[in-house]
């Protein structure tokens, strides 16, 4: 990694302009009209948590309400995962988040500022949405425009190539790329400021399954390594399972569930099925059912039990000297619950005018 | 701002577009002036004889020819963002959206200047060298030097006017076939009905002509009149396209 922590701070010279000038510093508030600074190789060790807040977002297209009366808290130092079925408003809050889209209600934060309000946003935020560039144009070209923009000097376009590997392709049209190597130019964008906070809408996209392993492993090392704020939008559980720490569920446009993986994991609705196989199948039914489990009996030996988790069920067949021979969790409890909190869009949808419209968000 | 007039010169010259333009101008307007001349004392094409002021004039406005290169290069400038989805990352790192309008609009202005300055001195060696051929030689001074000015003055405006319509349209498409039918099918109705004629001088179009030099046509404003009327347009536009990037959601 380019700039772990830990890595020894480089010396003041590396910084643009007279050494230890206070001024200077003040001056990245304003990086249109500064003389472009370097980006400073140690500033990731000192880099101040912010933590994203969302209040009471609302937007609706026309009749159809994408977002409706979102709130939410991300974290720094750890992964979000925003999770929704396609359509429930992910993209939409996101760029709602970024001021790329006007909410018709409420803020969205970061420490407290406006995305527009940041005085150096990309050195404050780095987003990855769609993947957006000029086909013709190479890809150290597309991000050298971007660091002329922000005032960042143009070598950062090859420092972050490198982060994402992309170095080698560097120099071809970006309208070349595959789609896993535009995904990492996207991300390389982002990353252009070194900044705090990192946002991303479905980054997985495209990816083979060894990018999809780079990926969970670098948004890791950004968030618990270095201590950033990394919101990561998904459609797929089973992606974020292995890779968020906190996850932040909504469908048709409204939140479902927030909280840590643990803590949905071990919430009541949070246990799965579990399938157990006995030579006594009746009389295992018998006692998980008069334990309160809700038991259905599949012949062959087997019994589905469901919201439980293996741990119960084997304890109770241990107590009444059932012999067991398979036990095992059928679903995990996450995506059961995933999978109940997202589906039946009539459940969860938003109270909105035409019910045949809802959840026909972008 | 300078950063952001910067990353627009980056966008502009990390791709070919502005090559293929600049070529087209100047083949354009070599191909213009040549046949001008070509075609000078006779008497059925009615353009004045080599050697006339009014030949003079002509021959260096013809670079007025070419302002729909121009156009078309502010008006990709513009809309490329929106086509290519760069609008995104390019609001995100600029929030502030009016002032990457405004920066593009002076990064295409001032681009504009040396593109012009091409055109202009491709149109003055074919002059002079054909003309030259064919008699007399203009000399670049007086109302001959004010009408090649002129004219390149109204290369600038257009592609000042180009970002601002790209700004409202946002089409890259819809904007420049738009344009070239105004600029080819619209403009020129109107002309040439006598109804609608006497506005005519009050459109681009005719303050165009007005600037520069015209063989035979409407009532036309002043030379100085034109140039306001244009860059009035170009203004318009400028502002009309700033207020809506602002407003408009980005998708």
């Amino acid at each position: 990694m380019l700039w772990a922590p830990g890595e020894p701070t480089t010396a003041p010279g590396v910084r643009r302009g007279t050494p230890g000038s206070r001024c200077r510093a003040v001056g990245w508030l304003r990086p249109d009209d500064e003389e472009e600074t370097a980006i400073h190789p140690g500033s990731s060790t000192h880099r101040d948590p912010v933590r994203i807040e969302v209040r009471g977002l609302t937007k609706s297209f026309g009749a159809v309400r994408a977002v409706d009366d979102l709130t939410f808290t991300v974290e720094p130092g750890s992964v979000t995962g925003f999770l929704g079925p396609n359509g429930a408003g992910k993209t939409t809050t996101l760029r709602m988040v970024l001021g790329l889209e006007r909410p018709d209600a409420g803020t969205a934060t970061f420490d407290g500022v406006t995305y527009p309000a940041l005085p150096a946003p990309v050195r404050t935020v780095g987003a990855v949405l769609e993947t957006a560039f000029h086909p013709a144009r190479s890809g150290r070209n597309h991000l050298r425009v971007y660091c002329r923009a922000a005032g960042l000097p143009t070598a950062r376009a090859d420092e972050v190539l490198a982060q994402v590997g992309l170095t080698d392709a560097g120099g071809r049209r970006a309208g070349g790329y595959s789609l896993g190597m535009r995904q990492r130019l996207a991300l390389a964008t982002a990353l252009l400021g070194d900044p705090a906070v990192l946002v991303l809408d479905e980054p997985a996209n495209g990816l083979d399954p060894e990018g999809i392993q780079w990926l969970r492993g670098f948004l890791r090392h950004l968030a618990h390594d270095e201590g950033r704020t990394v919101l990561v939008s998904s459609h797929l559980l089973a992606e974020m399972e292995q890779t968020a720490d906190r996850v932040v569920i909504v469908g048709a446009g409204r939140l479902v569930r927030e909280g840590s993986i643990a803590e949905l994991r071990s919430g009541a609705q949070g246990a799965g099925s579990v399938v157990v196989r006995s030579p006594e199948a009746d009389r295992l039914a018998q006692i998980l059912g008069s334990a309160g489990f809700t038991v259905t009996p599949d012949g062959d030996g087997l019994v589905t039990v469901a919201a439980a988790t293996p741990a119960d069920v084997g304890a109770r067949a241990f107590q009444a000297g059932v012999e067991l021979h398979e036990l095992r969790a059928e679903t995990s409890g996450l995506e059961d619950l995933y999978f109940r909190l997202t589906s039946g869009q009539e459940q969860f949808a938003a109270p909105h005018p035409d019910p045949t419209t809802q959840g026909a968000t972008r | 701002m300078t950063a952001l007039v910067r990353a627009e010169w980056t966008k502009l010259f990390t791709t070919r577009v502005w090559i293929g333009l600049l070529l087209g101008a100047v083949v354009m307007v070599a191909g213009f002036t040549v046949l001008l001349t070509s075609f000078a004392g006779d008497p059925q094409s009615g353009i004045p004889e080599v050697g006339t002021p009014h030949y003079e004039e002509l021959a260096f406005a013809t670079s007025a020819n070419v302002v729909v290169l121009f156009l078309i290069l502010g008006l990709i400038g513009m809309t490329q963002e929106y086509r290519h989805r760069t609008a995104t990352p390019t609001f995100l790192t600029t929030p502030r959206r009016g002032r990457v309008v405004i920066a593009k609009l002076v990064g295409y202005a001032l681009a504009a200047v040396p593109f012009a300055l091409v055109v202009l001195a491709v149109n003055y060696l074919v002059v002079a060298v054909h003309a030259g051929a064919r008699g007399a030689a203009p000399s670049l001074t007086g109302d001959n030097l004010r009408v090649l000015l002129s004219a390149g003055l109204a290369l600038v405006v257009y592609a000042i006017i180009g970002v601002g319509v790209g700004a409202l349209l946002r089409n890259q498409v819809g904007a420049i076939v738009g344009a070239l039918v105004y600029l080819f099918v619209v403009e020129p109705v109107i002309r040439s009905i006598p109804a609608t004629a006497p506005a005519y001088k009050w459109m681009p179009g005719g303050a165009l002509e007005a600037m520069t030099a015209t063989l035979q046509g409407p009532d036309l404003l002043e030379a100085w009149q034109g140039g306001l009327v244009l860059l009035g347009y170009g203004l318009v536009a400028a502002l009309l396209g700033t207020l809506l990037a602002v407003r408009r959601d980005v998708v």
